[in-house]
């Protein structure tokens, strides 16, 4: 199980979170909506994954396992947990 | 000829004229956005063409006005008249090629020489944009999400080219990770993701459907970036950022605006004695900012403002002017409505239809046959005028009645035939997704096809693409099994999926057979009861191949399904649903270490429906056939109301009552108080009935899709016209029972 809720209530990412994922995923940041997310064992994610991750909003324990994940997708999170929310496409 | 040519010359022939079309048209109006982008995706759509039938002459010509169309609509360069010249060389010798390709049926000798030096004109001075030098108005005319990442980039200076991702809302289906071809990208910079339409609350999130754009820059050359992106050329928005702007770029247009916000401070402050001197001046700054930006259009927008504000004595309108270009410093307007035509293409494509001769011919020769029964019934008129007793007209009327039947039933399976299409349309578009598929999953397998030959209605044909990909992109990810596996169970090396399609009766078979290790219906009915799919029980219940046909239910599309089971899994359901909405069926059958084979069962033609005629509230309603289980007359007080609804239980299971006559809002009249007569129909593995006032009789219609104001109808599939004149509605079972 590459996502899945610890006992400790924490979503974890582990591994390769392929994009049939993002709806378990999905379906854990809806019924637990204040669970921690941990991704530190995070090795890749698929966009499904990040596209659910940035419409929760969450900003995610890291940093990933995963160097492209780390350098440019976690401070993504970053950014949104500080402004509160993401930007929609300026038109 | 070979067909695949004969497609191929038929469809470069419309796109090389609609391109010229749009090419004379942009050398009248260069500004024209939307010619430009036809212009670009008619080079594109080309250059996809050539390389099917290994053109490469030919593909490297298109290549070069594509490449060059392209910077043009990045805002590298403006279009100038030598750019549409080159372009329309390449058209006209494109059309001589094909014509070469007709009488030859080969590609043409000499082409690539030809194709070195119209390829060479594009390499020219003037010709084409230079990437190292910046055009001046590039910096200011970049696009705010431009700004925002080269403001977010830590290292702007080594920041060569901007690229903006525009992923289709369903790539993932296709088996695209849009943020992984990004991630590749040599030299990353940095990179910013947002949502094309604003994020939805959680829960109403499809996670199916890509929502991103994703804005990237990056150190490197243009033509590298285009490359690595070339897959999803139509998705993306390429920007080289010329060299020296990297520090002047980002502080012009901020410098720009700063001056602007100035005028705006110093036209409102104007007092009285010197308002027409200030307002002048703040008026004329203004516009020679804009001027020196080369935003010509724009210094004259602010003019215009001028001349009103002073004839107004009112600063409003010039400071209104200048705040609007502070606003939309760019044409952003253009540049979705970019992403909307390209969304729309193939719908366009779709509308056009290549028909053989023979067939037209065959609806002309039948409305000359229909033209002698039309003569002879009029015969039959007249002698009934004259006073013909009813015993001698019969026989008469019999005969020219069955004439018009087998006639009109010709006609019919005439006007049909002209909407059908091979298999083979579909079906050639997978060898290469194949291979893709496999390289990308590093799972090489070999696809055999067959029967792609049969036919079927254009429209069955062209949507079955997207469920056929998903079964075998599933075939491949989850039914292959390893090298060690099929070496141990004696199978060849590499794995076969076969693709098949043939007709029978009056369905069209497809299947999608793989040799790999089977699905394990143990764990699928593991993973059904784990995620509540059914009951223990019920799955107890089930043989083996009926567990196994639980791969199509909803929700058993987990990452659980996919990782634990040997099977497929996800989103097979959505297989399921696009083949039914088609009226076809879907079934799997597998055999452990040998292989699934996915079966297909679509209707002919989805214009010919079977139907079972139900009264309700007095109007005459259709039920399509293929759905109906059973009807039933049941007691009233079998009926249990379950909230605001009702159930019944039929052979032990509890299936939900949908009152007709209130879903589709039509006046009820009164009921038999006893019993209520219902109508049984299965869906997707769900029961439902419907409760009517009487049962009618099984007809084969022509069912007209609603047009205008009542498509939207809710519940309608369509209607027919009977032959009393009377309008049949045919329901929509998936939209009444969702």
């Amino acid at each position: 199980m590459t996502v899945a809720m610890s006992s400790d209530g924490t979503i974890r990412l582990e591994g390769i979170c392929a994009d049939a994922d993002a709806e378990p995923l999905l379906r854990l940041l809806v019924e637990h909506r204040d669970a921690a997310i941990d991704w530190r064992g995070c090795t890749g994610a698929h966009s499904a994954i990040i596209q659910v991750l940035l419409a929760a909003g969450v900003n995610p324990l890291g940093p990933p396992a995963n160097a492209f994940l780390r350098d440019h997708v976690a401070p993504l999170f970053g950014a949104i947990a500080a402004s509160g929310g993401t930007d929609p496409v300026r038109k | 000829m070979n067909e695949l040519l004969e497609q191929f010359l038929i469809e470069s022939r419309e796109l090389a004229e609609q391109t010229t079309d749009d090419l004379l048209a942009l050398e009248q109006s260069p500004e024209d956005r939307a010619r430009l982008d036809s212009a670009f995706r008619g080079f594109h759509t080309l250059k996809g063409g050539a390389g099917i039938v290994e053109f490469d002459a030919m593909g490297r010509v298109v290549h070069a006005a594509e490449d060059l169309l392209a910077s043009v609509r990045a805002g590298d360069a403006p279009l100038s008249a030598d750019m549409v010249g080159h372009c329309l060389a390449c058209l006209d010798q494109i059309g001589r090629w094909l014509d070469a390709m007709e009488t030859e049926e080969r590609v043409p000798a000499g082409a690539d020489a030809v194709a070195s030096t119209l390829v060479a004109r594009f390499a020219e001075p003037g010709a084409r944009p230079a990437h190292g030098t910046p055009a001046p108005s590039a910096a200011s005319d970049r696009p705010p999400w431009l700004r925002d990442l080269l403001g977010r980039c830590p290292d702007v200076r080594r920041a060569g080219v901007a690229v903006r991702y525009v992923p289709h809302g369903e790539c993932y289906f296709r088996g695209d990770d849009p943020l992984a071809l990004v991630g590749r990208l040599n030299g990353l910079l940095a990179l910013a993701i947002h949502p094309r339409n604003a994020w939805p609350q959680l829960d109403h999130l499809d996670p199916f459907a890509c929502n991103l754009v994703i804005d990237a820059l990056a150190s490197g050359a243009r033509d590298a970036v285009a490359d690595h992106f070339a897959a999803v050329a139509g998705h993306v928005e390429i920007h080289a950022l010329s060299e020296g702007t990297e520090a002047g770029g980002l502080i012009v247009p901020e410098r720009a605006a700063e001056i602007l916000r100035a005028q705006i401070a110093l036209a409102s402050s104007s007092d009285r004695g010197s308002f027409d001197a200030t307002l002048t001046s703040a008026g004329r700054t203004a516009g020679n900012v804009l001027r020196h930006l080369r935003c010509d259009a724009k210094a004259a927008e602010i003019d215009a403002a001028l001349a009103r504000s002073l004839a107004a004595g009112e600063a409003t309108a010039l400071v209104a002017a200048i705040e609007t270009i502070l606003a939309a410093p760019d044409e952003a307007g253009g540049r979705e409505g970019t992403a909307d035509t390209a969304a729309a293409r193939p719908a366009t494509i779709a509308r056009t239809l290549h028909v053989d001769v023979g067939r037209v011919d065959a609806i002309v020769n039948l409305t000359g046959e229909l033209t002698i029964v039309k003569n002879a019934l009029g015969h039959a008129v007249r002698l009934a005028q004259d006073g013909a007793d009813a015993a001698s007209l019969a026989p008469l009327l019999k005969q020219q009645h069955a004439q018009l039947e087998r006639l009109t039933a010709e006609l019919q399976r005439s006007a049909l035939s002209i909407r059908v299409l091979p298999l083979r349309q579909v079906f050639r578009r997978f060898p290469p997704l194949v291979r893709e598929i496999g390289k990308r999953l590093g799972k090489s397998a070999r696809l055999v096809m067959a029967g792609e030959e049969t036919e079927a209605d254009k429209v069955v044909v062209e949507a079955l693409y997207e469920p056929l990909m998903h079964v075998i992109r599933n075939a491949i990810d989850h039914g292959v099994d390893s090298p060690e596996e099929r070496n141990a169970a004696g199978k060849p090396a590499v794995p076969v999926i076969r693709l098949s399609g043939r007709r029978e009766g009056e369905h069209v078979i497809v299947e999608i057979e793989d040799d790999g290790r089977g699905i394990d219906a143990a764990k699928v009915r593991h993973a059904a009861a784990m995620q509540g799919v059914a009951t223990p029980e019920a799955l107890a219940a089930l043989s083996d191949d009926e567990a196994v046909e639980l791969i199509f239910a909803p929700g058993l599309s987990t990452a659980a399904t996919v990782t634990t089971l040997s099977g497929r899994g996800v989103g097979m359901d959505a297989v399921r649903s696009a083949i039914e909405r088609l009226g076809g069926r879907v079934t799997v059958a597998s055999r452990a270490y040998q292989g699934t084979t996915v079966r297909l069962t679509l209707p002919f033609t989805v214009m010919m429906t079977q139907v079972l005629t139900v009264e309700v509230a007095g109007q005459l309603v259709g039920i399509p056939f293929h759905a109906v289980l059973e009807t039933v007359q049941l007691r009233r007080d079998h009926i249990a109301p379950v909230g605001d609804a009702r159930a019944f239980a039929l052979r032990g299971r509890t299936v939900p009552l949908v009152d007709l006559a209130r879903e589709l809002a039509f006046v009820e009249g009164p009921r038999s108080s006893t019993v209520a007569s219902i109508v049984v129909v299965a869906l997707g593995g769900e029961l439902g009935g419907f409760e009517v006032d009487r049962f009618g009789e099984r007809l084969d219609i022509m069912l007209k899709p609603m047009g205008g104001l009542l498509s939207e109808t809710p519940g309608v599939a369509g209607t027919t016209l009977l032959g009393d004149g009377r309008v049949l509605i045919v329901l929509d079972l998936e939209e009444l029972l969702r």
